[in-house]
């Protein structure tokens, strides 16, 4: 907000340091100074969560200070949601639909792709583990995500991506979906051989590709 | 008298030259899924995993979890089932925690899946240091020894004893990734003092390692480097180092389960002194070769595994698979201090043909000094 003497670069780096009690106390204080929740998330939160990203990309982060940083968004956006839900701005870069496919029950790396992408500023559903490609397709309906993610951890489900991206079609829904892949046995390789969009390697990657895939 | 490849593994763990390049092949999530699917090849319906590996040519590699029982004092145990979840509550003195774990023979690991972990909050720290406090393991070897029987020369039976350092089993096995992440940032004294408690527990597991007749046991592993480079310094290294010159002073190998990401750990692992790195994952599943790993650990470490899992499945031709199994051969040339394993086992879409493909490009070419 022009006239304001909030200080970004001080949300921006309790973001970074993944503080999460600084960073809902200077949300709070930017509401009282009248900035507005739109820049507060943009200028403040996203720009954070966007130098975590960096940072993790350039291997001087690591998971930890990502997942700490994610919550820092995620509980300063929390202050911010009942004023966000009634504004006609967007405020999220994207949608994404996310599971672990049909007949794997592992959702840790699942589960720090959607904090990951949460707290850069996608609004994200999580649907969970062991989802049918038959849920994911129900899902793609339902919420017309931009991005779809599935994860695997092991190599005897990676073929159940596969039958995701095979039920899309049926459903004729392939082409209204970007479909992101990614787990410990799923390589670029793999993407491209079963016809994914994109494959990343872990949560730093996801947030780039996400944003590469909706142009952000 | 012929070696064995029983013997063979032991020497290359051991840094000694050997005639042939050793192979320990482990086929268990191939083998327990169409086990549970009913649908092993006709040839190798009730066969157990040593003899088909036998029949491939393939030298053996048995994991084995425990060799003792676990007692609790002053605590009751109460366990519920309800297929295929099982929820199993720790009654103590000083309050409950539970555990859900979910767990399917139709999924080829055949590991119970952590659902609910201990620790839900910091409320529960009181019960947990009570639980690590009061936990009396009793050595217990007999299904161990069953299956190095089962084995026999052909191969190794691998027993993760401890199977984890103090703080990965906290990590894994009391909160899980992100809760230890938060509670090490927003309660370190008390992640501390657990660690301190559970060190206890594992030195009870590392004395009844040390008494037993188990060669090679494994003591930590399942690490990624993104999630664990942070705390592998602090309480990783100086721990494997305690271990591992304990267990050499009783005549024990040690080894570590590699099948993640090792990129960033690569420097930091030579300091622990771990004699064998298992289960080695290279390019395409991580983002390191086999070359790049070779250089850096030089001759210090013996590493076992070199093809991925993935390399077994359909989508890669026969061809590819030769030839990424031959280009394996060149990078470990002259092939000392290598047994060629996967990385980390054959998925159950894997072709089982490819483990004695393996055994035949070994018998061809790899004869050591490898010339290829």
């Amino acid at each position: 907000m022009a006239g304001s003497m909030f200080s970004y670069s001080t949300l921006i780096q309790a973001v970074v340091t993944g503080n999460y009690i600084k960073s809902v106390e200077l949300v709070n204080e930017a509401l009282k100074e009248g900035v507005s929740p739109q820049d507060i998330v943009s200028l403040g939160l996203q720009a954070g969560m966007r130098t975590v990203g960096d940072k993790f990309s350039a291997g001087d982060f690591f998971v930890p200070e990502m997942l700490l940083a994610a919550r820092a968004v995620t509980k300063a956006t929390e202050v911010l949601q009942p004023l966000l839900s009634t504004s006609d701005m967007p405020t999220t870069l994207g949608r994404v639909v996310i599971g672990t496919v049909f007949g794997d029950i592992h959702d840790i790396g699942k589960n720090l792709v959607t904090m990951f992408l949460r707290g850069a500023g996608f609004e994200v559903f999580d649907l969970g583990m062991n989802i049918p490609a038959d849920s994911f397709v129900k899902a793609v309906k339902e919420h017309n995500p931009d991005i779809l993610g599935l994860s695997a951890l092991l190599t005897t489900t990676m073929s159940s991506m596969g039958d995701t991206l095979k039920a899309l079609e049926v459903a004729e829904l392939r082409s209204r979906v970007k479909v992101i892949v990614g787990g410990a046995p799923v390589t670029q390789h793999f993407a491209e051989h079963i016809g994914a969009d994109g494959y990343g390697a872990d949560g730093g990657s996801a947030i780039r590709l996400c944003r590469n895939l909706v142009g952000k | 008298m012929a070696i064995t490849e029983k013997q063979r593994i032991l020497a290359a763990a051991r840094k000694q030259a050997v005639d042939k390049l050793p192979f320990g092949a482990r086929i268990d999530v191939w083998y327990n899924y169409h086990s549970g699917h009913d649908t092993l090849p006709d040839k190798y319906r009730g066969w157990n995993i040593p003899d088909i590996l036998r029949d491939q040519g393939a030298g053996i590699e048995l994991r084995h979890s425990n060799i003792w029982k676990v007692e609790y004092r002053n605590t009751e145990v109460a366990v519920r089932e309800d297929p295929p979840f099982t929820t199993t509550e720790y009654r103590t003195p000083k309050g409950t925690v539970s555990v859900k774990t979910m767990f399917t023979p139709q999924e080829g690991p055949w590991i119970p899946y952590e659902l609910e972990l201990p620790l839900k909050s910091a409320d529960d720290y009181p019960v947990i240091e009570y639980l690590l406090e009061n936990t009396v393991l009793v050595s217990y070897l007999d299904d161990y020894l069953k299956k190095v029987e089962t084995v026999g020369e052909d191969g190794i039976v691998i027993c993760s004893a401890p199977e984890y350092s103090p703080m990965q089993e906290i990590m894994r096995k009391i909160m899980g990734y992100e809760m230890f992440f938060y509670e090490l940032n927003d309660h370190p004294s008390k992640v501390e003092h657990l660690y301190e408690l559970m060190k206890g527990l594992v030195w009870q597991k590392l004395k009844i390692l040390a008494e037993s007749p188990v060669e090679l046991p494994m003591v930590c592993g399942n690490w990624s480097d993104d999630i664990h480079t942070p705390v592998f310094r602090k309480y990783f290294v100086p721990w494997l180092q305690e271990v591992g010159e304990f267990l050499h002073s009783k005549g024990k190998l040690t080894l570590v389960h590699i099948d993640g990401e090792m990129k960033r750990l690569i420097p930091m692992f030579l300091e622990t002194g771990i004699d064998v790195a298992e289960a080695w994952s290279p390019a395409p599943m991580t983002s390191v070769t086999t070359a790049e790993l070779r250089k850096a650990w030089g001759d210090k470490v013996t590493i076992w595994g070199g093809v991925p899992a993935i390399l077994f499945e359909p989508q890669y031709s026969d061809e590819e698979f030769d030839a990424y199994v031959k280009h394996l051969l060149q990078e470990i040339a002259p092939g000392y201090n290598f047994i060629v394993g996967m990385g980390d086992n054959l998925a159950f879409d894997g072709k089982i043909e490819r483990v004695g493909r393996i055994a035949e490009l070994i018998d061809k070419y790899a004869r050591l000094p490898i010339e290829i």
